[in-house]
């Protein structure tokens, strides 16, 4: 006999809403499904609404955490859709805020799985670290979190000369850190116990799924939008793509952490070769008939960004993936045989983002049902 | 007259309710200041405990229609009632507790577990299948590490030769602390493990894992009946550490320091406070187990500690 667990879509688990629903025989999962649209907020409809550079602090404000993937796979469609090229200064420091972020996202990510399991003073530890990152973030574009540097042809801010001493120091003692941080979740009895060899994603079924990110990574896939398709610096800069064989929960934070002195290595090469130039190019408030696909590496894990432009001073239409959304799917063979207690920490080993995937959503008023647009259908609605 | 007068003060003010909830919420409060400052926070003042408590029996009480039954309402209250009387059981000033048993020892373990069984009840009465789940876990839980207390304490026992706490006390205070001979050690280990089990502290706070089971059997109270549950478990926690350091620990002894008299009780604030701090360090380094990981541990390691102490107080003499 079976019965349902819900999991969402209120529960202290769950930091968004969104409704998980097990089926569970005793402690054991037999049958996962999951509902979205919770938080949907009708964001792709206005981007269509505004205009080219209003929609930087919209795509910005799609996610809190990776705002800076956001604008900067934003702009880099609309400069796609202008033709118009970045100058070097701006793509070095779009490159230093993305890691920065990387780093900061990453570091909150590890705190939440700590609390998932219980282990609360490694979550407050790993938040103290991480106030090191956002006090550069600050530094370097003025805000702690949401940024708002991108813009269309270039970065609004500087880093200054005087800027690198302390970007340097800064991420000597992350990177110590985090070396602490991995020696600790690599030997700690109770994380191995609560970790190791659960939320397995066989490599199999990461390929199948379309997962991304760090999440396909720990399944031993080696995919990575900053190496196999190069945007801002990244192509000038030489860096290990990590991966883990193994696909448990613990393979997703030893990922993570090892990311984290990945882009450390990556912020110090890119503050070290930062070019002279100008900041930013010029752009036309009107964009001619185009259309154009950008992808960022965010924290997360691939994101992508389609727009088509209709001569105006505003995107026909714009189309986001977020990668929480691509992720989605491989929830399943994480969770089924799996136990009712690992669901918080394997939920949260995607690092989810509801408020990014939610963005369609058909439900008929009446019945109260739920539809799925064909793609047929998505087609016709495109124009 | 003067014997139901006395009974009266005893279970109302000292070392009855009056006296068990101040140091409770008073300890418990310290417990989150320490774990503040292990995490590297300020943490809330050590009054915090008194504010909460005080703000959730002003709050309105509200019970899911599920939930209404004698049962979910009385849980709290048996179980606060069972804390308070093992305070009355427990040795605090001097030896002599204020309500004299002959076989004390069984009737404080017994008490020891109303309040986990009406944590169930509540849990089960609840309507939630959080309540549910967690009442659930609390069972297995119960069944982990209370076989391993109740040896450890017999080990004791066997090695004093007699069922009464008071008996246990007057001899450590003639043969020195218990947890200094060697033989007991192990059953000292357990015990300190167990009573982490009875707490609910990490790494087995499991019947109330927050991130998974929102707050187990406790999910539906609210208001008073919340603040009266509070007391129960701050009341507990001083309880078992209190009923440790008389088991082991020599239980409260009077100084003479230059010509002042320290009364027994500071004596028994000191060694609680110290015992509490460790479940506060060892909650703070670790993460939960699940639920079989617990069961697992505490019949493999845990109970083998307190077998081999058991055994060595048999065989060695």
């Amino acid at each position: 006999m079976t019965f349902v667990v819900p999991i969402g879509p209120q529960h202290p688990a769950l930091k968004e809403p969104e409704y998980f629903r097990f089926e569970v025989k005793g402690e054991e999962i037999v049958d996962f499904d999951v509902r979205l649209g919770y938080v949907h907020r009708g964001i792709e409809r206005a981007l269509q609404e505004r205009s080219y550079l209003h929609n930087i602090y919209l795509s910005e404000r799609i996610c809190g955490i990776c705002n800076v993937a956001h604008t900067t796979a934003y702009c880099q469609t609309i400069e796609q859709l202008a033709g118009i090229e970045v100058p070097d200064r701006a793509r070095f420091i779009r490159t230093i805020l993305c890691e920065l972020e990387r780093i900061h996202s990453h570091m909150l990510w590890a705190g939440i799985a700590a609390h998932e399991i219980g282990f609360d003073t490694l979550f407050m530890l790993f938040w103290r670290d991480r106030e090191l990152v956002l006090d550069l973030k600050e530094m370097i574009s003025g805000n702690r979190q949401t940024s708002a540097s991108n813009t269309l042809g270039g970065v609004r801010r500087d880093v200054k000369p005087e800027y690198v001493p302390k970007i340097l120091r800064t991420l000597e003692k992350l990177e110590k850190a985090t070396e602490q941080y991995i020696n600790i979740c690599t030997s700690d009895r109770t994380i191995l116990a609560r970790c190791a060899g659960i939320g397995v994603l066989p490599k199999d079924d990461a390929k199948k799924l379309c997962a991304v990110g760090p999440t396909t990574r720990a399944s031993g896939v080696d995919i990575d939008i900053r190496r196999d398709d190069p945007y801002d610096a990244y192509g000038q800069i030489s860096f290990d793509v990590i991966t883990e064989p193994d696909g448990d929960v613990l393979a997703k934070v030893i990922v993570r952490l090892r990311e984290i002195l990945e882009s450390i290595h990556i912020t110090r090469q890119a503050v070290k070769a930062l070019p002279k130039g100008p900041l930013r190019a010029k752009i036309t408030p009107k964009i001619e008939p185009n259309e154009a696909i950008g992808r960022v590496e965010a924290p997360r894990g691939e994101l992508l960004y389609y727009a088509i432009s209709n001569g105006t001073d505003k995107p026909e239409r714009v189309r986001v993936r977020t990668p929480t959304y691509a992720n989605i799917p491989s929830f399943k063979p994480m969770f089924v045989g799996g136990t009712v207690a690992e669901i918080p920490i394997v939920l949260a080993s995607i690092d989810p983002c509801f408020a990014c995937t939610d963005r369609v959503a058909l439900v008929d008023s009446h019945t109260g049902k739920t539809r799925v647009l064909s793609f047929k259908e998505l087609r016709r609605w495109k124009g | 007259m003067m014997e139901v007068v006395n009974f009266i003060l005893g279970s109302l003010v000292f070392p009855g309710l009056l006296f068990a909830s101040l140091i409770g919420l008073l300890y418990i409060g310290i417990d989150r200041k320490v774990t503040a400052h292990m995490q590297h926070r300020i943490g809330p003042p050590i009054w915090q405990e008194f504010l909460d408590v005080g703000k959730l029996l002003s709050k309105e009480d509200i019970t899911p229609a599920a939930a209404q039954s004698p049962v979910f309402t009385a849980a709290p209250l048996v179980a606060l009632g069972a804390v308070v009387t093992v305070m009355l059981l427990l040795p605090i000033n001097s030896a002599q507790p204020a309500l004299t048993l002959v076989a004390d020892l069984i009737v404080i373990i017994y008490l020891l577990n109303i309040p986990a069984i009406c944590m169930m009840l509540g849990g089960y009465s609840s309507g939630s299948p959080f309540g549910a789940a967690g009442a659930g876990r609390y069972v297995v839980q119960l069944f982990s590490y209370e076989f391993i207390f109740i040896l450890a304490i017999i080990a004791a026992v066997v090695r004093v030769g007699s069922l009464g706490l008071p008996t246990i006390v007057g001899y450590q205070a003639q043969q020195g602390w218990l947890v200094l001979d060697w033989r007991l050690l192990p059953a000292v280990i357990a015990a300190l493990i167990a009573a982490q089990g009875k707490l609910l502290r990490v790494p087995f706070d499991i019947p109330e894992a927050h991130t998974e089971i929102v707050a187990g059997p406790l999910t539906e109270y609210s208001g008073p009946r919340l603040a009266i549950w509070r007391l129960a478990y701050d009341v507990e926690t001083i309880v078992v550490a209190g009923f440790l350091a008389a088991l082991f620990f020599g239980g409260p002894t009077a100084y003479l320091i230059g010509n002042i008299q320290i009364p027994g009780v500071v004596d028994f604030l000191i060694k609680t406070l110290a015992i509490v701090l460790l479940t506060t360090t060892l909650r703070n380094i670790m993460a939960r187990l699940r639920i079989d990981q617990a069961l697992k541990f505490f019949w493999t390691y845990v109970a083998l500690l307190a077998i081999i102490s058991l055994v060595l107080v048999l065989v060695v003499p």
